[in-house]
């Protein structure tokens, strides 16, 4: 099992965040919000493959009734049990580093990190 | 509801064909469309979907391409895409042994790539790409007479024509008109506290209904609307509506004061169908306004262009001959009736007519230097393939079947061709971005020139044709036999490098011979440049500023008209620094009408088909043009309305009517069988429609005396700098009329550059294509000749060892130099010969055979040879007979 790199965690965490719609445009538009990067479609979808490849991502079509997708299914994105252990290691490695480094760092904002 | 476009919809489609998430995928990118058409309007939302698209496909050939690189191969025998992948994979790593000769290639084919994807993305609006119109090829113009070139009258038509036809016609379903003579009306928006000149354009009612234009926001002209009697209406440019109101839905439906009236607009053309661009390229049309179609409008008579729907399944030519039928009864019954004819053109062809021939011409010498370009890569791979021969000989020996060594080459210079698309795309992109922003250019629809989706697809098509064109000689030659003396390490065998020699030779000369054919024909279009330049305009561009005059209060009579203008022009020539002034109620180069006149005393025969160019001026008016008085007098403050009524006539017109200046004094002229105008002088030619056509017959009346103009334009001479004219006039026009727009000034030079400026851009095009062949050409000259001496270095090592002389060297490669460029020279001549009558109606005042022409080329080609062919040659006399020896 292959470790998560940088935006491949991003992806998994912000799937997590959407909750009951987990959809690429909602996922891609979190990124963009939140993550504070430029996040282009193709990138998106190839993260979202390799996380497949990797068995940490799963999706399922799922029909729509939106008028404006036309018809077209959407793909419900689900972290597999897998995913969701490598994002808690990764979690886990990442607090352990930052412990004790607020001095440096300065603290942590809190505001939205909870949403 | 608006769709994405059809063809980037595909190419996903396409990218994503074995991905499951593809129907998911497409509904991704619709909602987010939907979502931006409404958030930014659908043309944005297009646009966005094509680029979302193509970096869709980008990013799904890129991952399956490394996909496929790090996949090991390891079956024998391969299938045919694992083969193709370890192509690729070679190529990739043969193009990084040579990064140098790698990016030069794909600069040389970017270059050809680039302006072919330039022209034709400025071709495709105008002679490929559908009007901005519902179902534009049903769309058809329907002109007067089309033989009388020189006069707008002589091509428009009245409005009981049109009232006729569209009762009679059993081939169109509606037909509408625009006012021609629009561009002579003046308008004055006093909104928002501003007050401003604008240019607006009169339509007929049904003109969104006939072109089928959806407005981008409110309404067509309603009933009430439809006549000059009833409330005034505007439908605003989307650029006007954009700049003047930020794009404020809210402003349609309101009322704005218009040459001092209430007018309300109703509407806002789509951004799609720019009306200046389509129908009167080079100006600016602010907004679209009512042009009546009733029997008042017929008696001003020729006033309008027609356009008409053809009926299902009818035909231009069934239109033509359904209103041929229309005429010629209409004239039965009633014989007296003038101005009945009706040409039939489709709208696309009439449109992009008057350009037509300039961008084939583009079009061919886009090819042309793409052809150079193809040869340039094949020569530069060819001169490659020696140093090569030995791995490929290696792998021939090891087994490898000679189609798949082939196809390996020809895989590596697609993927050259593929970079070169790269560079040309945004060569293309540079280009366009320059044209379509350059303003006053009188070419149709070159708002709408980009480089798109389609465009890009073009490039990349191109280029990797090109790359596969330019692998295919080499990979046939490399393809041949000879393994057994490469691999043994002995240089090269004297056959085969002969061989090679002359077909990198007949390259070069092929390069040199299609260089020839581009300079010639840019050389043609500089000399008609110049011609056209030197034309005596008839008056003095040089210093003298133009504004048009809106007076914005009502006036109750002529006089009081008279009176204003006389007062402005007053105030003026009263400024210091102004050395004349005077107006008229169009300046040249900028419009065109014409009236049917009679010689007093001539009889009916010698009076037929005679038309006249109307001037309408103030006295001092063709002193200020610096257009000189022949024979006779001037114009002066007393042919006022209470004088005998007196004109002034041009030159060449006074000669060919009376024999001479001098004999026209004193003639009469009958315009409409009230009283005669008296021939009082006679001034020298004025080319008023363009530098390229003649002066024809110009009278000049006063304004005093002859009431029919829309409006006057002031021209001013001065003494002083532009700007400090500019403010000096301006506040003397505001002393006279406080609320008179004085922003609108032009310079007449700056006119005269608008008129030139279809050819100027022509050249311009054609002079870098010009540039880009002869320096390719210079390029392969140097790269075959530096590769002979380096392959040929041991044989002159020998004859200098032998005793000859570093000069005899130098000669002998120099001589061949120009032997080379003078065989492509002479078979580029005579192609040009034969090919430059195309090229004819694009010439002013050269012949295409023009000796001066083929000299400069021939001698420009000659000298950019001779300096190619200097350093190899200079490098082939310093070869030292020892060394030469010694490294064999």
């Amino acid at each position: 099992m292959g470790r998560l790199g940088e935006f491949e965690l991003l992806v998994l965490l912000s799937i997590l965040r959407q909750r009951a719609a987990p959809y690429a445009n909602r996922v891609r538009d979190d990124l963009e919000a939140n993550a504070d990067r430029r996040v282009t479609r193709g990138a998106l979808y190839r993260t979202i493959d390799r996380l497949c490849e990797k068995g940490l991502l799963e999706w399922e079509l799922e029909p729509s009734e939106t008028p404006d997708r036309g018809g077209h299914p959407m793909r419900r994105l689900l972290v597999t049990a897998e995913g969701l252990e490598a994002v808690e290691r990764t979690r886990d490695v990442l607090q352990r580093f930052m412990r004790g480094l607020d001095p440096v760092l300065g603290p942590a904002l809190e505001e939205g990190l909870d949403a | 509801m608006t769709t994405p476009p059809r063809l980037a919809e595909r190419l996903v489609r396409y990218a994503y064909r074995h991905d499951a998430a593809l129907p998911a995928i497409l509904g991704d990118l619709l909602e987010e469309f939907h979502w931006r058409a409404a958030e930014s309007g659908p043309a944005a939302a297009r646009a966005w979907y094509t680029r979302e698209a193509i970096s869709l496909a980008c990013s799904s050939a890129w991952s399956s391409a490394r996909a496929s690189l790090l996949r090991p191969s390891t079956s024998t025998p391969m299938s045919r895409s694992a083969a193709l992948r370890q192509d690729v994979r070679w190529s990739v790593r043969s193009l990084r042994r040579s990064p140098g000769f790698a990016l030069l290639t794909a600069l040389v084919i970017g270059l050809g790539v680039g302006a072919t994807t330039a022209v034709f993305s400025v071709l495709r609006p105008l002679l490929i790409a559908p009007l901005p119109f519902g179902d534009p090829h049903e769309l058809v113009w329907i002109a007067n007479v089309t033989d009388d070139e020189g006069s707008l009258s002589g091509v428009t038509s009245r409005t009981s024509n049109l009232m006729d036809f569209r009762e009679r016609s059993r081939t169109l379903d509606g037909i509408t008109a625009i006012n021609a003579f629009s561009a002579q009306q003046s308008y004055t928006l006093d909104a928002d506290g501003r007050v401003e000149k604008l240019n607006g354009f009169g339509v007929a009612p049904d003109f969104f209904d006939v072109l089928e234009v959806r407005l981008a926001h409110g309404r067509s002209f309603n009933e009430e609307e439809s006549t000059f009697d009833g409330p005034a209406a505007m439908v605003l440019s989307h650029a006007f509506w954009r700049q003047r109101f930020g794009g404020d839905p809210a402003v349609v439906g309101s009322t704005v004061t218009l040459n001092g009236g209430p007018a309300q607009v109703i509407g806002v053309l789509p951004s799609t169908f720019d009306f200046a661009s389509v129908f009167t390229p080079g100006q600016s049309v602010d907004f679209l306004t009512l042009w009546e179609i009733s029997d008042r409008t017929d008696a001003w008579g020729n006033t309008v262009h027609m356009v008409g729907r053809l009926r299902d399944g009818a035909t231009a030519d069934a239109a033509q001959s359904d209103l041929d039928a229309i005429v010629s009864a209409l004239q039965a019954e009633q014989p007296d009736r003038w101005g009945l004819a009706a040409d039939v053109t489709p709208l696309h062809a009439k449109i992009s007519a008057p350009v037509r021939s300039g961008l084939l011409l583009l079009a061919a010498a886009a090819v042309t230097v793409l052809m150079i370009v193809c040869v340039n890569v094949s020569n530069m791979l060819l001169a490659r393939m020696p140093g090569r021969m030995r791995e490929i000989a290696i792998r021939k020996a090891m087994g490898a079947p000679r189609r798949r060594i082939m196809r390996q080459l020809v895989v590596e210079s697609t993927l050259i061709g593929l970079a070169g698309s790269v560079v040309g795309a945004a060569l293309a992109w540079g280009a366009t971005r320059l044209v379509s922003a350059t303003a006053g250019i009188r070419v149709p629809l070159l708002d709408q020139v980009a480089v798109d989706g389609v465009a890009l697809l073009f490039a990349a098509v191109v280029a990797t044709l090109v790359g596969v064109l330019v692998g295919l000689l080499p990979a046939l030659r490399a393809s041949e036999g000879g393994e057994a003396v490469l691999i043994r390490g002995g240089s090269r065998t004297a056959t085969a490098t002969l061989g090679a020699r002359r077909l990198r030779e007949s390259l070069v000369v092929a390069e040199v011979a299609l260089a020839t054919v581009l300079l010639v024909a840019g050389g043609l279009l500089v000399r008609s440049f110049q011609q056209v330049m030197s034309v005596d305009l008839g008056f003095d561009p040089e210093g003298a500023v133009a504004w048009q005059l809106n007076p914005t209060q009502q006036f109750a009579s002529h006089a009081e008209v008279v009176a204003w203008h006389e007062a402005v022009e007053a105030r003026i020539a009263a400024l210091p620094g102004i050395s004349s002034v005077g107006m008229i109620d169009g300046l040249p180069l900028g419009r065109n009408r014409s009236w049917g006149f009679d010689v007093v005393g001539w009889d009916e025969e010698a009076n037929t088909g005679i038309g006249l160019y109307p001037h309408i001026v103030s006295p001092g008016y063709v002193d200020a043009m610096g257009t000189p008085l022949v024979a006779g007098r001037h114009l002066e403050r007393f042919d006022d309305a209470a004088s005998y009524r007196a004109v002034l006539i041009n030159e060449s017109a006074a000669t060919d009517m009376f024999g001479s200046p001098d004999a026209a004094l004193g003639q009469e002229l009958d315009l409409w069988h009230d009283t005669p105008w008296r021939i009082v002088g006679v001034v020298g030619d004025v080319l008023h429609v363009s530098p390229e056509s003649g002066a024809g017959t110009q009278v000049y009346f006063t304004l005093a005396q002859m009431a029919d103009y829309a409006g006057m334009e002031l021209v001013v001479r001065s003494t002083r700098a532009l700007d400090e004219t500019v403010s000096a006039v301006g506040a003397a026009m505001v002393e006279v009329d406080p609320s008179l727009p004085t922003d609108g000034f032009w310079t007449l030079e700056e006119r005269v550059a608008t008129a030139v400026s279809a050819r100027r851009f022509l050249l311009q095009v054609l002079g870098a294509f010009g540039g880009s062949a002869l320096l390719l050409a210079g390029m392969g000259i140097y790269g075959v000749l530096a590769y002979t001496v380096a392959e040929r270095s041991s044989e002159i090592g020998i004859r200098m060892a032998l005793g000859a002389s570093s000069s005899t060297v130098l000669v002998s490669v120099v001589r061949r130099t120009l032997a080379l460029a003078g065989i492509g020279l002479g078979v580029g001549v005579a192609v040009s010969v034969l090919a430059s009558g195309t090229l004819r109606s694009l010439l002013f005042g050269v012949g295409p055979g023009d000796p001066a022409t083929y000299l400069v080329t021939g001698s420009t080609l000659l000298a950019v040879a001779a300096l190619a062919g200097l350093v190899p040659a200079m490098r082939a006399a310093r070869i030292s007979g020892v060394r030469a020896l010694q490294s064999d």
